[in-house]
């Protein structure tokens, strides 16, 4: 298995090329995401091992994704084993919200990083007992732009957004949604207030990818919750 | 700020590469970047900039050429260039899943390159001292 700092590959040069003032070319195909998307394939064959669905969340910052992990623990954790990575650049007030429901938990602190790599996951999948697990919830930074391009081993990525960041949160974050494969438009209970419409929220996120699966609930009231719960259960 | 871990490791490859092969001034790097990654160029060329000082790249061009996105679907077979959803913001066209034959879901096929395609650099003053074997 290699790691992070050993999964250098190693550089080919097709062709060497002379020209003018002694200046040459070297042809050096290297990709600079793969040494992520190896660690991710590692941590889902590590996860897949053991029968663990991991799901990845990602979305701005105060969109809801802890308050939404934390109801979904809550809902869960008599009937199935769960486990929470938070990713938090710098606190662990995500930590300490969800801990309560005793479940284990690992903080990623990223410290000035903007989205979780799979290299810390792989790393916090050390720290907790995988045996009777069965979901795995990797709270990603909040950030609805840098997450997209490092996948982490999760089977399947949810995007959280809220009434609350206007109405033209998807659109200004295509990307985020294109690899998604579930919504969450969250605090729907506060969408007259905001005077944002979840129905082109939706239709928004529908224009760029048809078929992923659309949720609205509010944290507050509950609603939604259960779809949500029952939606990662089919993953 | 993600392109300053990419553009770390654009520096991190190439001064290694560039060490372990003798060239001591490399000139311009030459990136791919898909369409559909959320990479921006001006923002990963500042970045680059800015921590290439006191090495072999400083100085160096960093040119992005882009990858156009595809998009292939499973439900009529359409292989191509996406739908662009035209007006969704006032600057850009968004590409996006729907197929643009059929309106179903597609999946992208191509786009989603970050690589560095080339370096060009200046050979040092005695050609006997640059060590073009592979490393």
């Amino acid at each position: 298995m290699s790691t992070a700092t050993a999964s250098r590959p190693a550089f080919t040069i097709p062709t060497i090329e002379a020209s003018p003032e002694e200046i040459y070319d070297i042809e050096l195909e290297h990709s600079l995401l793969e040494a992520n998307a190896r660690l991710a394939e590692e941590n889902r064959a590590v996860l897949d091992g053991h029968g663990i669905t991991a799901i990845d969340f990602m979305g701005a910052i105060g969109s809801g994704k802890t308050t939404l992990i934390a109801r979904l623990v809550g809902k869960l954790k008599d009937d199935v084993g769960v486990a929470v990575f938070n990713g938090d650049a710098t606190t662990s007030n995500d930590q300490d919200l969800v801990a309560s429901s005793g479940v284990q938990v690992v903080q990623l602190a990223t410290v000035n990083g903007c989205h979780l790599d799979a290299n810390l996951v792989g790393k916090a999948l050390k720290k907790i007992q995988l045996a009777d697990l069965r979901l795995l919830f990797l709270e990603n930074i909040g950030n609805l732009i840098c997450p997209a391009e490092f996948p982490l081993g999760a089977k399947a990525r949810i995007v959280v957004i809220s009434v609350t960041e206007g109405p033209w949160s998807v659109r200004k974050h295509p990307h985020m949604f294109l690899g998604a494969q579930i919504v969450v438009i969250n605090k729907t209970d506060l969408a007259t207030a905001m005077d944002v419409s979840v129905d082109a929220l939706t239709a928004d996120v529908h224009k760029l990818k048809p078929d992923i699966k659309v949720i609205p609930t509010s944290c507050k009231t509950g609603a939604g919750i259960d779809e949500v719960a029952a939606a990662l259960l089919a993953v | 700020m993600h392109e300053f871990s990419i553009a770390s490791g654009i520096v991190d490859t190439v001064l290694t590469f560039a060490e372990a092969n003798g060239i001591g001034k490399i000139v311009e790097v030459r990136m791919l970047v898909g369409e559909l990654t959320c990479v921006d160029a001006e923002q990963l060329k500042f970045c680059f900039s800015a921590i290439t000082n006191d090495s072999a790249l400083e100085g160096a061009a960093l040119q992005i050429d882009t990858a156009d996105a595809a998009v292939r679907c499973p439900h009529c077979g359409y292989e191509g260039p996406p739908k662009y959803w035209e007006g969704a913001l006032s600057a850009a066209f968004l590409p996006t899943l729907e197929c643009p034959d059929c309106g179903r879901a597609a999946e992208p096929s191509a786009g989603h390159d970050c690589s560095i395609k080339s370096i060009r650099y200046v050979r040092d003053s005695d050609p006997s001292e640059a060590k073009l074997s592979t490393a």
